[in-house]
């Protein structure tokens, strides 16, 4: 890409004045190539704000059509919106936000036979995805492809993030060896979410996301940062890479994506009651 | 060491709040390990509460993380609780997740 337009000098002049940032910073942000998965709760403020910053290519993956109950806090669709496609909704409104973004909309569901294919364009992927089996896919893709990994979880008032950077730190086996069993972990569906702890956990993330374009500052890895809205707590734990790791650990098990909503293994009895204690 | 019963406190987070109904849970404590504490809390708390961080064989769930004093945890069965110390059950969060968790696979 050449020099900025007079116009581009305008658009990104809040950018351009961060001696961080300056024209060479914005001209690799508009060179950038970012996936989000999914066009939710975490992907619709990561989504606006990559887009406003000027980052060049969005892909999105995302096989949902808007819904009603998506609206208080997926701020990427409007009540217009409802019954179309995220990833084509999430296309109109990030583009008429900045012309200067391409967004490439993935009208699928990641699964093993596609993620490795799709994340190969990109330089950075964002994780905002909806499901226990899509976040331990993208892991071990982006694990096995060497791309840098912004992931968050969110449910009710709370919210985690953590940056994975490919052999230079944890992956998110390292962190969680396993999924959690079935009923351990309610979805935002059953429990509910605060709209705004998804706007604040997903700004983090595309903070994480410019900052690895950037090549500044000191990327959220090796550190889980956990964030409670009714506390207004953050609260930073270490973590480290496990040698052991069956996906980037010194010999690693799994070598190659599987069918991670297939053939569960799980023991008979597993189940976790969810019965609330007294 | 001292033998005195003293309190420790185990804090959870995310779901296992509303699991087992409190933020912070004091547990009378003189000596022993991590492990001991962690059993010491789900025999005073009932099968649900074992379910949910122990599988039926008796092992930690391998999705949960354990930190003392916001340090991680490597060897429950070693790792000295003391008394004061605070131990901390964190668990992986999603999104809106309408797939069912019992379809991912284990390695």
């Amino acid at each position: 890409m050449g020099a900025l337009t007079e116009e581009q000098i305008e658009r990104y002049s809040r950018h351009i004045l961060l001696p961080e940032v300056g024209g060479a910073g914005q001209r690799a942000l508009l060179k950038a190539k970012v996936l989000l998965i999914g066009a939710g709760g975490l992907g619709s403020p990561v989504g606006l704000y990559l887009a406003a910053a000027g980052v060049g290519k969005l892909g999105v993956v995302d096989s949902d059509n808007v819904e009603l109950s998506n609206l208080q806090r997926q701020v990427l669709h409007s009540t217009a919106d409802l019954g179309r496609p995220k990833c084509l909704s999430a296309k109109e409104t990030m583009e008429a936000l900045n012309p200067d973004v391409e967004v490439v909309p993935h009208h699928v569901r990641l699964t093993a036979q596609n993620a490795l294919h799709i994340i190969s364009d990109y330089d950075v992927v964002a994780d905002g995805s909806d499901n226990f089996a899509t976040r331990f896919l993208v892991n071990d893709a982006c694990v096995m492809a060497a791309k840098a990994l912004s992931h968050a979880g969110i449910l009710r008032f709370e919210g985690q993030l953590t940056t994975i950077l490919p052999g230079r730190g944890p992956c998110y086996r390292c962190l969680y060896p396993e999924p959690p069993p079935p009923g351990m972990v309610p979805s935002c569906q059953e429990v509910g979410i605060l709209g705004a702890t998804a706007g604040v956990v997903g700004l983090l993330q595309a903070t994480e996301v410019l900052k690895l374009i950037l090549g500044i500052g000191e990327p959220l890895a090796g550190r889980l940062l956990l964030f409670n809205a009714l506390e207004m707590t953050f609260k930073e734990v270490r973590i480290a890479r496990d040698p052991g790791c069956p996906v980037c650990g010194d010999r690693p098990l799994i070598t190659s994506l599987v069918d991670y909503e297939e053939a569960c293994a799980l023991r008979a009895g597993d189940a976790v009651s969810r019965e609330v204690v007294p | 060491m001292t033998t005195e019963p003293t309190n420790i406190t185990l804090r959870l987070f995310g779901p296992l709040v509303t699991a087992l109904g409190r933020k912070e849970i004091g547990l009378a404590w003189a000596e022993g390990t991590v492990r001991e504490a962690l059993l010491s809390f789900v025999e005073e708390h009932g099968a649900s509460a074992r379910s949910f961080l122990f599988d039926s064989h008796g092992d930690l769930w391998k999705s949960l993380i354990v930190l003392v004093n916001d340090e991680p945890v490597g060897d429950l069965q070693t790792t000295p609780v003391r008394a004061g110390d605070t131990i901390s059950i964190l668990l992986p969060l999603a999104g809106g997740s309408e797939a069912s968790i019992a379809t991912v696979g284990r390695f």
